[in-house]
């Protein structure tokens, strides 16, 4: 009896390690349990979730790259992933989907494919611009007009990595002297700068401000739960996060893993994104992010180079900080 | 010298009284007087070297120079609007007979014992661009609460309550039988005033200025919310430096330039100011109303006091209002939804804060009365220094205690960085001061004839203490309590720098939720802490009567 029992067991445990598939995820818990439930309920295959910050994330796999204890490192911006690849910590597997995707949502080699993508936007306050008869911006040249003084909510770059993507993208697209011009023209229309990368958003929601510059979920949200708000893609273009996926060297279940890749670059894994309601923009062209919302392939997107803005930081915030708040 | 020797050699007799001078001193040097001295150094070292760049970028950046003279007019005139609002709430509830004054007290302490940020989310709630007068009742356009007006007002609200409690004590003790000898001798009211009543409440007029600046100039959280793009104050740009920019020399620089005109100002109250203190204590009971003003000039005043106690009001049922509001200026259905946020991801955090402040409150109670009890009752060498130090933080703003520190103890042998020890001792020695003020001024008042009784009796220094002194302190010693529970549940300036993932605080959260735009959730968590607060002010004066009966009981055989 006691016999029969243990035997069950272990049945039951081999065969419960050989289908689950354990995942490293940098996405949010609430974002990653939704969508990762969506993929088991689908494909039948088990998740079991580790939640780890990118950086933690990266240092963990690292320490047990002689015997993985994961098989997919799902979330962390695309950097990250590319450091993963030159390290020799992943392997590479081209999704079927993978004609799909633009070149800058995936690894040529297979190395990574990403998972979805935040650019920055405006989320405007239509009803409060009519009100004052003030038109919507619908490019960066736009917010300097004096119509919109003290209308305008953003991330400091002293404290908040949003901003400083919104400074890097201004560079890329003006050169860095015309970006600082630009910014100290637009800084007496705005009204505060904020400490968190998501406060503009929010201050949107509560009507404290009328335009907010971040990344896009805290705008999609708003729309989503019915307020008067349009998320607007400045023409010229926007900077973007983009938050990738790679299957781990030595990953001990590797079909399912490759079964993740698939279903996640698939229409069907996209579109869970937006009906999970993650507000997360899906990469492909294809899958819209809800109603009255742009699809990715009439976003103008800018990218700029991540060694660069890595050593350039300090330099860059500190003549922001001189030139444009110290003005 | 022979006298420190001598000194020496009466404390080596009574070995227990030697341990405790000498944990004490050693405690107070590191948890005082060390984290200091690391900002002053951090402010003058780049890269390892010495040098004096940080200090030259106050006069090369615009920004710095700004933040400096915004900081030091915003303080000047809160330290000014606010003492003599306090001076006004003090003389009419102590002072005079007017209507309703236990309400009116009670609406004044409201803003003593809540987080930060209740002021400035109440501001953007009611003034701010969708606020609810200015949107909704005036429909202003574009009113702009940024800035320097903003600022300034939110914390006059704030600060204005400590100078009404620190002065209501004053004007108390002030007999107004010296008042009635003017009125005698053919002065009028406002000779009687000018030369009596003034001259008599100065020194606490100046300590309630020292206060309201000190707390002012170290502030953070209305600045952080209220002074917009265009007004930069030097306490969130010393906090920028660090979280956000990772510069620890330019913050510890701000910080030492803050630090410059707190302890200017310390030091003029406790050298200056302190020997101008008179004492009016006659035996006689003081009766309390006052001849001094007309009924005229009584009712207008009064009138000042129930406009500031009707704002408070209305901030603090804004507030509430805002808690339980799904989207405050957008829909006002009523939710949970934020307290159910509250009570899910933000549990960690609240239990968190209780723990810490159950924590430092007692260490913060016991340690004040032992260091006022070593100064009032004992001699021994660097009795003068200890008094001085132990209360030196009293007047550090709590920016600067942070950064101190996170600098002293990030490394070995005191690794303290992320634990809970480092935010306990951070309390403690933060808060001590109070406990130890108060605890001087009553031992001051007890004749020591007393406790010399008791040890002809045979009884050693600690049961004399114990026994004999501290029932006799218990008073001073609850309200130090209080006071240390108070400021543990709703400190920020210093904690922002100590907070980790695995202990965090609910002032924190709160700026954070601010921070995101939340206010809907800030203003939950500010709910909450108030809840917690006035409990635990209940439990503590339910301690005081019962202690206080039972003393008198042993006292009086």
């Amino acid at each position: 009896m006691f016999r029969r029992a243990t035997i069950l067991l272990l049945l039951a445990l081999g065969w419960a390690t050989a289908q689950s598939l354990v995942v490293y995820t940098s996405v949010d818990e609430e974002n990653a349990t939704r969508i990762l439930a969506a993929f088991a309920d689908e494909t039948g295959i088990d998740v079991q979730m580790v939640f780890l910050s990118s950086g933690p994330a990266l240092s963990r796999i690292e320490a047990e790259a002689n015997r993985p204890q994961a098989d997919v490192w799902f979330g962390a911006p695309s950097e990250n992933h590319i450091l993963a690849k030159d390290r020799g910590l992943t392997q590479p597997y081209v999704s079927p989907h993978a004609d799909a995707l633009t070149n800058e949502f995936k690894d040529a080699e297979g190395y990574w494919h990403a998972i979805y993508t935040n650019p920055l936007a405006f989320g405007v306050r239509t009803d409060m611009l009519e009100e004052r008869g003030a038109t919507v911006p619908r490019s960066w040249a736009a917010l300097t007009d004096p119509m919109y003084e003290g209308l305008i909510q953003m991330p400091s770059p002293q404290a908040s990595g949003t901003a400083y993507a919104i400074v890097l993208t201004l560079r890329e697209l003006m050169g860095e002297d015309e970006a600082f011009a630009y910014m100290r023209e637009v800084h007496p229309n705005v009204q505060t700068y904020t400490q968190s990368g998501t406060a503009p958003s929010g201050s949107l929601g509560v009507g404290e401000t009328v335009i907010a510059i971040q990344f896009s979920p805290g705008f999609l949200r708003l729309v989503d739960e019915g307020f008067p708000v349009e998320v607007v893609f400045p023409e010229e273009g926007v900077g973007y996060e983009v938050a990738a996926m790679s299957i781990l060297d030595g990953a001990s279940n590797l079909e399912e893993a490759q079964a993740l890749v698939d279903w996640m670059t698939s229409q069907e894994g996209q579109t869970q994104l937006t009906e999970s309601k993650t507000y997360f923009l899906p990469i492909r062209s294809d899958v819209s992010a809800g109603e009255g919302i742009p699809s990715l392939s009439e976003i103008n997107l800018v990218r700029y180079d991540g060694a660069y803005a890595a050593e350039n930081r300090t330099r860059l915030v500190d003549r922001w900080v001189e030139e444009v708040l110290g003005q | 010298m022979r006298a420190a020797r001598r000194q020496i050699r009466i404390l080596a007799r009574d070995p227990v009284l030697l341990g405790l001078v000498v944990v004490i001193m050693a405690s107070v040097a590191i948890f005082v007087l060390w984290p200091l001295l690391e900002v002053l150094f951090a402010s003058l070292r780049i890269g390892g070297e010495w040098s004096t760049a940080n200090y030259e970028l106050i006069a090369t950046r615009r920004l710095y120079r700004n933040a400096l003279v915004n900081s030091l007019q915003v303080a000047a005139t809160v330290g000014v609007v606010g003492t003599l609002l306090g001076y006004v709430m003090a003389f009419v509830l102590t002072r005079t007979n007017v209507p309703f004054k236990r309400p009116l007290h009670l609406a004044m302490m409201l803003p003593i014992i809540s987080p930060p940020f209740v002021g400035a989310v109440s501001i953007l709630f009611l003034f701010g661009f969708n606020g609810l007068v200015t949107r909704q009742l005036l429909d202003l356009q574009d009113f702009n609460i940024y800035g320097r007006g903003g600022v300034i007002f939110s914390q006059i609200f704030t600060f204005a309550p400590l100078a009404y409690l620190s002065l209501r004590g004053v004007l108390q003790s002030i007999s107004p039988t010296l008042e009635d000898a003017a009125f005698n001798i053919g002065a009028s009211k406002w000779q009687a005033f000018w030369r009596v009543t003034v001259p008599l409440s100065l020194p606490g007029v100046f300590s309630a200025f020292l206060v309201v600046f000190i707390e002012s100039i170290s502030d953070f959280g209305n600045p952080l919310v209220l002074a917009g793009a265009t007004f930069p104050m030097l306490a969130p740009q010393a906090y920028l430096e660090i979280t956000g920019s990772f510069n620890l020399g330019r913050g510890a620089m701000l910080a030492t330039i803050l630090l410059l005109p707190s302890m200017t100002a310390f030091a003029i109250q406790r050298y200056w100011v302190s020997r101008r203190q008179y004492v009016t204590v006659t035996g006689k009971p003081t009766s309390s109303t006052t001849k001094l003003v007309s009924p005229a000039a009584k009712w207008s005043l009064y009138g000042v006091v129930v406009a500031f106690a009707a704002l408070v009001t209305a901030f603090y049922a804004v507030i509430v209002m805002g808690a339980f509001t799904r989207v405050w200026g957008f829909d006002y259905t009523p939710s949970l939804q934020h307290m159910r946020y509250v009570f899910s991801v933000g549990l960690n955090a609240v239990q968190d804060t209780v723990v810490i402040a159950l924590l430092s409150t007692p260490i913060s109670g016991v340690l004040g009365m032992l260091i006022a009890f070593l100064i009032v009752r004992r001699t021994f060498p660097g009795k003068a220094a200890l008094e001085f130090t132990s209360i030196l933080n009293y007047a550090v703003p709590g920016t600067v205690v942070g950064i101190g520190y996170i600098l002293a103890f990030n490394s070995r042998p005191l690794l303290l960085t992320g634990t809970l020890a480092i935010i306990v001792l951070a309390f403690v020695f933060r808060y001590v001061p109070v406990g130890i003020q108060n605890g001087i001024a009553v031992l001051r008042q007890i004749d020591p004839s007393i406790e010399e009784a008791a040890q002809n009796l045979g009884a050693d220094g600690v049961t004399t203490f114990r026994k004999v002194t501290l029932p006799l302190i218990a008073p001073a010693f609850f309200s130090g309590l209080v006071y240390a529970f108070v400021r543990a549940m709703t400190a920020i300036s210093a904690a922002i720098f100590l907070v980790s993932a695995d202990w965090n605080l609910m002032t924190v959260q709160i700026l954070n939720q601010v921070g995101s735009g939340r206010l809907g959730v800030a203003a939950a968590f500010s709910v909450l802490t108030i809840t917690i607060v006035i409990v635990a002010i209940g439990v503590i004066s339910a301690l005081i009567s019962r202690w206080t009966r039972t003393t008198t009981a042993t006292v009086r055989f």
